[in-house]
């Protein structure tokens, strides 16, 4: 899995490539406290190119979450493939991330989105 | 069919690759597959953080058994007895990092227990029927069963 980070604008966005797994995760999870802990307003990971996530990487994103709660940071995701999006619905998260489509969507509404997401 | 492995979480991507292609032989449906796949890459997972405390020296073997009506996978470690309470999975209200890997299990596998009368280690027997699929029905309420 490649792990890189983009700002653009006020937005620093995490491009995540690969799989997402027990041995990758710990990767991501690196990179996104790192850029809630720095104080970035808005913070989107990109996963346009995420071929499969397992329960390690909904951890992370999970763990990310929370901690927006904390550095009160905006947080979303994009570009889910339909297997990622499907196991954020069987683990009924898909209502507690903000999600988009793309990234020309989640640029656009990131810094309007309900801050801290659902929890 | 028998693999055995250590216990790098960087191989877990062989483990993946392994079952889909024992997955798809054995004719199921793609949606299936990669259900399977995750399955036991979440069971492979639990042995190297639970039962191994994310060694990546121990092994672990994986047996995939195919019949006329299902498929069956035995995955044997060494490790500490895992204690179920570890490995239950949390309320999917109760939102948290963890918790996941046996929701997931417990979801895409018909059956899945524990072999209690196993004293090397752990032994998690799961069994997939062709004729069952997962369904949104089957969230939340599958049990173990056998």
């Amino acid at each position: 899995m490649k792990v890189q980070v983009r700002n653009v604008d006020n937005v620093s966005v995490i491009d995540c490539s690969g799989d997402v797994d027990l041995y990758s995760s710990t990767d991501l999870r690196g990179t996104l406290l790192k850029e809630m802990r720095s104080g970035k307003p808005n913070v989107l990971v990109n996963m346009t190119g995420v071929s499969y996530i397992d329960s390690s990487g909904i951890a992370t994103l999970v763990e990310g979450l929370q901690l927006s709660r904390e550095t009160k940071t905006r947080f979303g995701l994009f570009g889910l493939r339909s297997n990622a999006r499907s196991v954020l619905e069987l683990a009924r998260l898909h209502t507690v991330f903000a999600i988009f489509d793309n990234e020309k969507e989640a640029l656009e509404k990131i810094a309007t989105t309900e801050p801290f997401g659902g929890l | 069919m028998k693999l055995v492995i250590n216990t790098d979480p960087r191989l877990l991507h062989i483990v993946r690759s392994v079952i889909r292609y024992y997955a798809q032989e054995a004719g199921f449906p793609e949606a299936d597959v990669d259900c399977l796949a995750m399955a036991i890459n979440e069971a492979a997972s639990n042995v190297i953080r639970h039962a191994y405390d994310n060694r990546p020296d121990a092994r672990l073997s994986l047996e995939v058994k195919s019949f006329p009506d299902r498929i069956e996978f035995v995955l044997e470690d060494e490790g500490r007895k895992v204690q179920p309470e570890a490995i239950r999975p949390r309320s999917l209200d109760d939102v948290r990092p963890g918790g996941l890997g046996t929701y997931f299990i417990r979801c895409f596998m018909d059956e899945s227990s524990y072999d209690s009368t196993f004293t090397g280690g752990n032994r998690l027997r799961m069994v997939k029927y062709f004729s069952r699929r997962v369904s949104s029905s089957d969230e939340g309420s599958s049990q173990e069963r056998g």
